[in-house]
């Protein structure tokens, strides 16, 4: 499936002029990372829209051609390959999500296409490519910084969950987080008394949360998409199981958390490298758009992060003067830059930026700072309050 | 409390004392109690299969309408899921015979009847998950009624009651159909036909009706089948081809045809995911019941319990 959109310009500033600049790729718009990958589409044409607004990119308007790769990692390669040598695309956007950018990040090389986006996962940004920018990257790697700042910054000593229970979905952004947040607990001295590894799709959570109860389990990590940790919490509502902790890699940062799970999604943590409200430049635009196009008081993590990505696809244009990819490349090696989730963001020479992590916990349907203390907006909930309360 | 594991290295659990004994319990009671919804999954389309040789690739996308009305009705209306069963059912199979008359029927009368039906349903999955789509979002949904997120307990072992509901809608389905099809006048009237379409016709019987009826009927059971599937799953458009994945597990399993040898073969898949669960790493779950597929297509390809 293909959807293209030509955002025509706002009269209000200087219309863009000239022949549109073709952006392309591919967004699982159905399969199973659907729900997040429409969000960063909605994120894409925000900018789209907003950047042509503003004068367009090098004063010429922006043109997306998205291509449905059915959260295939094998169909994002070939409608990459589409964009770039049928419809001959001037830039490609970033794909989504880690599974298929791993395949993805040889092609861009192999094209010279500037792909900023998250990226793989570690082992992806090891390997030499050059023409790759995490910004934020989603880097399963670094979940283990949020587990320990929610340890050391926020809960005393005394106080700390001493047993934990993780369960991970068998992909590469589980596989990727999962030895940090360990390594995180032991360096603390927390019991990881439950460590799966589960096929996705889950068939049957009871017998994950019947292990994590029955170890007594004082901190729940889901690291899994929204069906299987709707299925997880759902388990552990029916058992009775009440962690004082519940920490999640993906599933309770869509719109359809709140909506479907309703109060039994509330206090459920989660790691970020972009939510809403921090004091830096571009949040303006994502809350604009939140308004404008989506009719929300708060924009869902994967339309910010959508945005971010394009905004700093944008910031290496300008400052590159062009849509030579390669120039474009240099560019955003060359200074730091000031970005939506960070001021004096600069990319190393694998194009990532040094290692951060947001923690948020949800609550009355949305996600709230708490850490790091810095930027947060709300106080940690601690523990958990049980079923129903 | 055993000793922390390595990072990125799965756990061995071993059942210990009360604790392990309750959570086996509960691992194969949840895996009986899945088999059981997949096995009213599967049944109808073991069912146009094995008989009418229609391959119906459409059939799990029918389950997810079923659910996506009982969701429907339910937020709209607040009619709880199992009351409105038996209308949703009777709309499914009105849907099931309006969908037989325009897409199926036709490709009965082609030389590879099994080939034109998987090419012809497939059309018609890709448009039914496409209209859902449009009407009602692509957006997952997760069907809550009060029940939903409560447990019986029987001492240690908890069983939740939206598996254990859907597996009573399961078992409830599974029973009517197999009384329709063996105590019932028309029913006999369908059997025999998949037995001997020459004789039937020419005792009288309607092979095109008897048609209509078992389409409609597979297509009643999916819809069924939907609102005993979403109370455990969450579900979208899309989640269609997964759910695909369990009809063609439970039915090459049990073998084409057959109701009994479907409610088996879904009885057997959960019990080896509740054993598997509570003694490996849950990650082989899959792999051995994907061996058990393999080892039942090299040595019993009809299925464990066809007949």
């Amino acid at each position: 499936m293909l959807a293209i959109s030509l955002v025509a310009a706002q009269t209000a500033k200087a219309a863009p002029a000239g022949e549109p600049i073709k952006i392309g790729g591919s967004l699982p718009l159905t399969g199973v990372a659907s729900e997040q990958g429409r969000w960063v589409k909605a994120g894409y044409e925000w900018w789209a829209e907003d950047i042509n607004s503003r004068g367009g990119l090098l004063g010429r308007p922006v043109k997306l051609i998205i291509y449905d790769d059915e959260s295939s990692a094998e169909k994002a390669v070939s409608y990459y390959e589409r964009a770039i040598t049928v419809d001959k695309v001037d830039l490609v956007f970033g794909g989504y999500p880690g599974t298929s950018n791993v395949a993805l990040m040889p092609v861009m090389e192999k094209y010279q296409k500037v792909f900023v986006g998250q990226g793989g996962h570690g082992k992806s940004f090891e390997q030499g490519f050059t023409y790759t920018f995490a910004s934020p990257p989603l880097m399963g790697e670094w979940s283990g910084i949020s587990i320990a700042g929610i340890y050391d910054d926020l809960i005393p000593k005394e106080n700390w969950p001493k047993t934990a229970a993780i369960l991970t979905m068998n992909n590469v952004i589980g596989i990727s987080a999962t030895p940090n947040i360990v390594k995180a607990f032991q360096d603390r001295g927390v019991n990881v008394a439950v460590n799966e590894i589960y096929n996705i799709p889950l068939s049957d959570a009871t017998p994950l949360v019947s292990k994590a109860k029955g170890r007594g389990a004082e901190f729940l990590i889901i690291q899994g998409f929204f069906d299987d940790t709707v299925m997880i919490m759902r388990a552990a509502k029916a058992q009775r199981y009440a962690p004082k902790l519940i920490w999640d890699i993906i599933g309770s940062r869509v719109p359809a958390w709140f909506k479907e799970m309703g109060a039994d999604g509330d206090y459920v943590l989660a790691n970020n490298w972009f939510p809403a409200g921090l004091p830096y430049p571009g949040n303006d635009k994502i809350l604009e758009g939140t308004k404008k196009k989506l009719n929300t008081s708060f924009p869902p993590d994967y339309f910010a992060i959508g945005y971010c990505w394009m905004y700093t696809l944008e910031q290496g244009i300008k400052v590159a003067g062009s849509l030579d990819n390669t120039k474009i490349r240099d560019a955003l090696r060359s200074r730091p830059f000031d970005l939506p989730f960070g001021k004096g963001v600069k990319f190393d020479s694998r194009g990532l930026p040094p290692p951060f992590n947001f923690t948020v916990q949800t609550r009355a349907g949305k996600n709230e700072i708490i850490w790091p203390k810095q930027v947060a907006q709300a106080k940690l909930e601690y523990p958990r309050p049980g079923w129903g309360k | 409390m055993e000793r922390a594991t390595k990072p990125g290295r799965v756990s061995r659990f071993r059942p210990r004392g009360l604790i392990g004994m309750s959570y086996i319990l509960e691992s194969i009671i949840s895996g009986l109690l899945l088999g059981l919804i997949y096995a009213l999954l599967s049944v109808g389309f073991g069912l146009t299969w094995g008989t009418m040789k229609i391959l119906n690739i459409a059939h799990a996308v029918f389950a997810v309408l079923g659910a996506f009305l009982a969701y429907w009705i339910f937020v709209k209306v607040k009619l709880d899921p199992i009351l409105s069963l038996p209308f949703l059912a009777a709309l499914m199979f009105l849907i099931g015979a309006v969908v037989y008359k325009l897409a199926v029927r036709p490709v009965t009368r082609a030389k590879d009847v099994v080939m034109a039906s998987m090419v012809a349903t497939f059309g018609v999955a890709t448009v039914v998950e496409n209209l859902m789509s449009y009407f009602w979002r692509p957006d997952p949904r997760v069907l809550k009624p009060v029940y939903s997120g409560s447990s019986l307990f029987i001492g240690d072992i908890s069983i939740s009651v939206g598996p254990l509901i859907g597996c009573a809608i399961s078992l409830c389905s599974i029973a009517l159909i197999y009384w329709f099809l063996h105590r019932t006048y028309t029913g006999k009237g369908v059997q025999a036909t998949w037995q001997n379409p020459t004789g039937a016709a020419l005792a009288g019987i309607n092979p095109e009706r008897v048609s209509l009826i078992t389409f409609g009927l597979s297509i009643a059971s999916a819809g069924a089948a939907g609102v005993a599937m979403a109370m455990v799953y969450a579900f979208y458009p899309a989640v269609q081809s997964v759910w695909t994945l369990f009809v063609f597990l439970v039915t090459i399993v049990g073998g084409v045809g057959s109701v009994i040898g479907s409610a088996l073969a879904g009885l057997l898949i959960g019990f080896i995911i509740g054993v598997s669960a509570a003694f490996l790493p849950f990650v082989w779950t899959n792999v051995i019941l994907f061996a058990l597929l393999l080892i039942v297509l090299l040595f019993k390809p009809e299925g464990l319990f066809a007949t």
